[in-house]
């Protein structure tokens, strides 16, 4: 099907939502609780496209564009002054909460925001509570950890520590996929430790690289049905290998 | 400490074993034991197979859920809007004064909790006071004792309200 964003005619399956087809085409919309690994959520709200539809009769809405699936002769437009509104509204918001975010520091500068005209919160910290490292560890089986609370008090973490981190398998997914570096982890030579656990590691075979705590990598093998033997090499030690493999193969 | 089981066991029995069942099971639970204890929520999250995180992070999330023991009976003073404007204030330190403790806390016998809540939907009846599951409605500061007074005996919620009517 055919739409319209920001006046360039793009093309796009059923089923997809309007961010995935923006960004496949260099539209730039941003978002901050949007990663393609994990289901659309909605929840920062910075995403806010202006969208209308010849049938419409002039109507126009303000939508997700992570969760509004495509319709065909959608006209979306993402830069308007309505949709400039909420997302300033949005990162001032998100400024008073982490006023020590560079990334938030920078949108809310796009948007006109030095400072933010809320009271900035106490003792802040970096967490502006999308949910990526929940759903990310939900997807990846583990589900270590979760939202505490609700409300002002809400936060993101390993829950009765002593239980709750045991389903932890010390991957860092959680703390790679956080837009603003909010988890905090730290790696020594043979010790990774990450929501005050500590985990050994294994190193790659070959060229000693990092590859993961054997938790995590027993996790991906009883996940992937692949032997655990898989797991004793670093990825790019096992596609050199298998280059070479080709190399005698194929000539 | 270890909690009896069998009320739990019990619970578990009448709903599926499914993710769709937690919070009935929590809200059970709650009732059976006055809180949520940890090792409970363990046994919950095994046996409907939801990850432990994900069931402290529904039970941490609701207000009806507890992680401290509650009270034997639980007072909840209504300060929505209309329980606010007809003296619900009042009503709550009066409360604080007889039973010694602050909002939200118990009693260090076990007997009382009190807690504020935010409406209770019956505006009508403001100020509003829900003892256990029992409304009373039209509250002043001088019936509260008798309130008090009922849920030392053990009178049925009924004879209870007619006392302080």
């Amino acid at each position: 099907m055919q739409l319209t964003i920001d006046k360039r005619s793009v093309v796009a399956r059923k089923g997809e939502y309007l961010l995935e087809v923006a960004q496949r085409n260099g539209i730039e919309i941003p978002a901050l609780c949007h990663h393609p690994a994990v289901e659309p959520w909605g929840g920062c709200r910075l995403c806010m496209v202006e969208i209308t539809h010849p049938d419409w009769k002039g109507w126009t809405g303000l939508v997700t564009a992570c969760l509004y699936p495509v319709q065909d002769g959608l006209i979306v437009s993402t830069d308007t002054k309505k949709v400039h509104q909420v997302r300033a509204g949005v990162l001032d918001l998100l400024l008073a909460r982490c006023p020590g975010s560079s990334l938030i520091q920078n949108l809310a500068r796009q948007y006109g925001i030095e400072e933010t005209s809320f009271t900035p919160r106490k003792a802040p910290d970096l967490c502006i509570l999308c949910g990526l490292c929940i759903r990310i560890c939900e997807k990846i089986g583990a589900s270590a950890i979760s939202s505490i609370g609700r409300g002002v008090e809400k936060l993101v973490s390993v829950p009765y520590e002593t239980v709750a981190t045991a389903a932890c398998v010390g991957c860092l997914s959680c703390a790679n996929i956080c837009p603003t570096g909010a988890i905090a982890f730290s790696e020594s030579e043979h010790c990774r430790t990450i929501w005050s656990r500590n985990f050994e590691l294994v190193r790659c075979e070959e060229c000693k690289a990092v590859i993961g705590t054997p938790e995590q990598l027993e996790h991906f093998a009883r996940r992937s049905g692949l032997d655990r033997s898989y797991f004793t090499k670093c990825d790019s030690c096992r596609n050199r290998e298998a280059a070479a493999r080709f190399v005698r193969v194929t000539f | 400490m270890t909690l009896p089981r069998a009320p739990l066991q019990q619970i578990l029995t009448k709903y599926p074993p499914k993710e769709s069942s937690l919070i009935m099971v929590l809200q059970d639970v709650q009732d059976a034991y006055r809180h949520l204890p940890l090792e409970l929520l363990v046994e919950v999250a095994k046996a409907l197979e939801v990850p432990k995180a994900k069931v402290i992070a529904v039970a941490t999330f609701y207000k009806a859920f507890s992680l401290e023991p509650k009270g034997e009976v639980e007072i909840r003073v209504c300060r929505g809007t209309a329980c606010h404007v007809r003296g619900g204030l009042l009503i709550m330190d009066e409360f604080k004064r007889l039973l010694g403790i602050e909002e939200g806390e118990t009693t260090s016998d076990g007997k009382y909790t009190l807690e504020a809540v935010n409406c209770v939907g019956t505006c009508a009846m403001a100020p509003v006071v829900v003892v256990n599951d029992t409304y009373y409605g039209s509250m002043t500061v001088n019936k509260l004792n008798r309130i008090l007074r009922a849920t030392k005996s053990s009178k049925t919620a009924d004879a209870a309200r007619e006392e302080t009517e």
